[in-house]
């Protein structure tokens, strides 16, 4: 499965990001913040269960985040996720390193073409 | 890993399974909301709940993963192992109890003896301060090379040796006593121990009740009357009543008690415990009034042990010099006192600061030194049971090739496999190690009794010095009895093990389960060997006619405890006593003599024509009357004993040893001789008239099992002495029971005057005591040569079992073929036979080589004894024999039908 023009795949350590990221707006459980990052990324980015759910056990063991059983609109027990202020301010520090990061990498690639 | 990090793993470990269900139930939504979003889609119902798990894939891989974020991915799988391993073992029962039971026998041995010497040798004493810079001191002399060290003492050489001395900070005098206490009908004989004021400080003492004695109550000549009792006796013995400040009688003197020392002090003293701490200055008056002075400057009375302790920045060998120089310096003043101290350019002086516990220290004594044989014994005995368990998981190994294999093929790493050898070994150590407790608490209880004294603790399941050498062992041996099977079985070849099936291809015999096997026949030779020995030395010993037989004698030692006896008392209780003795009815007689069993006494001797009696040797002499050859049975060889009329005013007469007979008038007539006999060391002292040998005895070993030389003289008590010859010996009719002693006692303890008592032993208790390391060395060397040959024979019988196992298909062929039983069985026996004669020549070479060592603690026995050697052999022989029994009969019933079927 190649990515094709409409998906991106995740960047490796990104994952994290994106999950705090989600999670900055409200709470969610784990099939919602795979719906919320599909549809803020037009369905670019999609996140696969088997990576979503670990990373959310360990961003619980990390304190980042925690979870709570809560009803959904449908009516049934699901649970939702919330950012604690460690996971906020992790937030802030990913967000930085990876903007960082990127401007620096896209500084190179532009140099290198040049 | 931060500690906030920890924290939550640690919490969602303990919390793991709850996690677990909560994970499940969220991934049964998430199927949910899926499925809800394809039939949106348009999906029909049946096909979108399979899509969607289609989708989230596989969720135990999913679940694996989010496991390890809860907690420790290397704790789990040490978990899963465990359990793995605990599961392997529970259907493995033969196997498991199999190698439980051979560590357990090596551990218990080696948990025994560790139990022991550390009693004996390395344990600090109870509430001793700082316990590695206390030392006892020795003080040792090397005479035409023979070496004597020595810690006990005169009083005034311990002044002399720390009066100045800089290297110590701290020091004091000790001496023990058996002392009657309390009055009347009450009175016992209890161990008291005289100490110096400064003992104490050597120890922190903070539950100590009432105070410790000082400095001004342990004064020189005569100390203050006070004393400090054990918790132990202040709680068995008076009940706990209040007694501080009360009033009790030890020996001859009323002491007040002045303080309980904490419980389980015991001073410096192993075996018995003193019960009561009484100043040294105290004890000399205590004993003998005319003591009470003279022990402060004569040198004639070995008495205490000093112990020091060494100043931090002193090195041991700056304060031996220290002290070796103080030795010499006390010699010197020795000789102006009496000029027969040997010079020093022939004693050779040294003075040491030793390990306090004797058992490690200069003169440990033969049970020591068997002590550390035996323990290198059940070290080897540890050695032969972990090569076993090696055989056994060996096999266990080859047997499960193809397990191994299948697991390795579905990706199980090697490493994994390593570690789950290691903790199947480690948790089969671990019930070794209670099994060995077990063992080595029921079977130290009978070494206890031959080598400890009786009082010590030996209570394994508290002691946490033994625990912790037992699971060391433990550790130790289950990692040596593993490697090798488990390094086998993560190199083993997968497709070879895979396609070869359940038959298990070649019989063949490893390499190693060989060499294993020869190594453990040859250990148990050797050991036999030296149990041989020990057997055949003690029976030498028992032989060994000591001139005198004394199994059924008592000697009875009257202590007049009277501070104040009037001349002439003492003499006249003796003689009543002694007719006392001789009225009882069940005994057999009762004679007077001076010097009690084995302690010796020597005296100034003259005879005509020699220049130098003592340079022939050491001449003993016993103070007797006329019944004592009668009561020990010495026999007289020629001439007469003493009689009614050898008495003060006729002639004086003597009775001496054959041995000394042939030394003194050698090729001549010793009846009639003269020898002139006197009791005074000093030159310048005139030699009592002559005394007559009238008789010639038997030669008595009166300075021990080992004496060689037996110089002997017996003088009349008649004649020589009425203060002397204080003990009373008595032979009974029957055997020297308890309630045959407590009649005795009874019956001379009415004619003691006053709170005098009289205090009555066993003589045959002193003359075990001299053979107790062989008898020791004789009871440890059988038991555990006993163990390994057991092991040994369990080895045997595993493997060649296994091995016939194996063969069960080639030698239905050969059945089938036609061979007789009696092929089949010399075929088997043949092998067993064959390991046992291969570590029969081993063993006895390494026995051959190790025998020069342990001839020391023999009794005139060489060890290339050719009885032990060829009874050894033929031990190990039946023994092959005997293991491979079993399987050969199982090889003869090989089913051939059943041979032929599989191919």
């Amino acid at each position: 499965m190649g990515s094709t023009d409409e998906t991106a795949p995740i960047l490796s350590g990104t994952l994290d990001l994106l999950i705090l990221k989600t999670l900055s707006a409200g709470a969610f459980h784990g099939y919602g913040i795979a719906q919320h990052i599909k549809r803020l990324s037009r369905e670019a980015l999609k996140i696969e269960e088997g990576s979503l759910y670990p990373a959310l056990q360990r961003m619980l063991v990390k304190g980042w985040i925690t979870a709570e059983s809560k009803k959904s609109p449908t009516g049934r027990e699901a649970r939702y996720y919330k950012l604690t202020a460690a996971g906020r301010k992790q937030l802030g520090q990913e967000e930085a390193d990876f903007k960082r990061s990127i401007a620096a990498t896209v500084r190179v690639l532009k140099l290198s073409d040049a | 890993m931060t500690p906030r990090e920890f924290i939550l793993r640690l919490r969602s470990w303990v919390q793991r399974d709850r996690l677990s269900r909560d994970l499940s139930a969220e991934l049964d939504a998430h199927v949910d909301l899926v499925a809800r979003d394809l039939e949106h889609e348009g999906m029909p119902s049946s096909e979108a709940r399979a899509a969607a798990r289609r989708q989230i894939g596989n969720t135990t891989a999913l679940r694996e993963e989010s496991r390890d974020a809860w907690g420790f991915p290397a704790l789990d799988h040490f978990l899963q192992d465990l359990r793995y391993a605990f599961r392997g073992l529970l259907h493995a029962p033969g196997f498991t109890a199999t190698v439980i039971i051979t560590l357990g026998l090596g551990i218990g041995a080696n948990a025994a003896m560790f139990a022991v010497i550390d009693r004996l040798m390395f344990r600090p004493f109870p509430y001793m301060k700082d316990p590695g810079a206390v030392h006892r001191v020795y003080l040792q002399t090397t005479i035409n090379g023979r070496r004597n060290a020595n810690a006990t003492i005169p009083y005034t050489r311990y002044l002399d040796l720390v009066g100045s001395a800089q290297s110590f900070s701290q020091h004091a005098a000790v001496s023990e006593w058996r002392l009657g206490v309390g009055v009347g009908e009450n009175t016992r004989i209890q161990k008291v121990a005289g100490v110096s004021a400064s003992f104490f400080t050597f120890f922190d003492l903070r539950g100590l009740e009432g105070r410790l004695f000082t400095d001004v109550e342990d004064q020189r000549p005569l100390g203050s009357m006070v004393a400090l009792l054990t918790h132990e006796y202040w709680q068995s013995e008076l009940g706990k009543r209040p007694v501080l400040n009360t009033q009790l009688r030890v020996g001859k003197f009323d002491y007040t008690v002045i303080g309980i020392l904490p419980p389980g002090f015991v001073g410096t003293v192993q075996g018995r415990p003193p019960h009561i701490f009484i100043p040294i200055t105290t004890v000399p008056a205590n004993l003998n009034p005319w003591q009470r002075d003279i022990y402060a400057t004569s040198y004639n009375w070995d008495w205490v042990e000093v112990i020091v302790r060494r100043k931090d920045a002193v090195p041991v060998a700056a304060a031996n010099a220290e002290l070796t120089h103080g030795y010499i310096r006390s010699r010197t003043a020795a000789r102006a006192q009496n000029p027969r101290v040997l010079p020093d350019s022939i004693a050779h002086p040294v003075a040491m600061a030793a390990p306090l516990r004797n058992g490690a220290g200069p003169a440990p004594g033969p049970e020591s030194r068997v002590l550390l044989w035996v323990s290198g014994v059940a070290a080897i005995v540890l050695l032969i049971a972990c090569a076993n368990v090696a055989n056994i998981m060996l096999a266990r190994v080859l047997r499960r090739r193809r397990e191994i294999a299948v697991r390795l093929a579905l990706g199980v790493s090697r490493s994994r496999l390593l570690g789950q050898f290691a903790i199947e070994a480690l948790l089969l150590a671990l019930v070794g190690v209670a099994v060995g407790l077990a063992f080595a608490q029921w079977g130290g209880s009978s070494i206890r009794a031959l080598l400890l004294p009786d009082g010590s603790t030996f209570d394994l399941g508290t002691d946490w010095r033994t625990i912790g050498v037992a699971s060391a062992c433990a550790v130790v041996a289950a990692l040596l009895s593993t490697i090798g099977p488990a390094v086998l079985a993560a190199r083993s070849n997968l497709t070879s093990s895979l396609k070869s099936g359940g038959r298990g291809g070649s019989h063949r015999r490893s390499a190693l389960q060989t060499s294993l096997l020869v190594t453990q026949g040859a250990l148990s030779v050797t050991l036999l060997v030296g149990a041989g020995l020990f057997v055949r030395s003690l029976n030498r010993v028992r032989d060994v006619s000591l001139g005198f037989d004394v199994s059924r004698v008592i000697d009875v030692y009257p202590d007049f405890r009277d501070a104040n006896l009037e001349s002439g008392l003492e003499s006249a209780t003796l003689k009543r006593l002694l007719d006392a003795a001789q009225q009882i009815p069940g005994t057999e007689g009762a004679a007077r003599a001076n010097t009690a069993l084995f302690q010796t006494s020597i005296a100034r001797l003259r005879v005509a024509g020699i220049d130098s009696v003592e340079q022939l040797g050491r001449f003993n002499f016993d103070v007797v009357s006329p019944g004592y050859f009668d009561v020990v049975r010495t026999r007289i060889l020629r001439g007469r004993g003493f009689q009614a009329t050898d008495v003060p005013g006729s002639p004086r007469v003597a009775v001496v040893s054959q041995a000394m007979a042939r030394a003194l008038w050698p090729g001549r007539e010793a009846l009639g001789q003269c020898m002139e006999v006197s009791w005074e060391p000093a030159a310048n002292i005139p030699f009592e008239p002559c005394t007559t040998v009238v008789g010639i005895a038997e030669d008595a070993a009166f300075q021990g099992v080992r004496d060689e030389q037996r110089f002997v003289y017996y003088l009349n008590v008649d004649q020589f002495a009425t203060r002397w010859a204080p003990l009373i010996l008595v032979r009974l009719a029957g055997e020297p029971t308890a309630s045959e002693i407590e009649r005795v006692r009874s019956a001379l303890q009415r004619v003691m005057p006053g709170d005098g008592l009289v205090i009555l032993r066993k003589l045959q208790d002193v003359v075990n005591d001299q053979t107790r390391s062989w008898r020791l060395g004789t009871t440890l060397f059988v038991a555990l040569g006993g163990l390994a040959v057991v092991v040994a024979a369990i080895g045997l019988y595993g493997v060649i079992g296994y091995t016939i196992a194996q063969r069960m298909h080639e030698l239905g062929m050969r059945i089938a073929l036609g061979a007789q039983s009696a092929d089949i069985l010399r075929l088997v026996l043949r092998q067993g036979v064959g390991f046992a004669s291969a570590g029969v020549v081993a063993g006895l070479a390494l026995a051959l080589i190790a025998g020069p060592w342990i001839e020391p603690l023999l009794y005139k026995q060489s060890s290339r004894d050719p009885l032990v050697i060829v009874t050894v052999c033929l031990v190990m022989l039946g023994t092959g024999i005997a293991a491979s029994i079993a399987p050969a009969l199982r090889a003869v019933r090989a089913d051939p039908n059943r041979a032929l079927r599989v191919d």
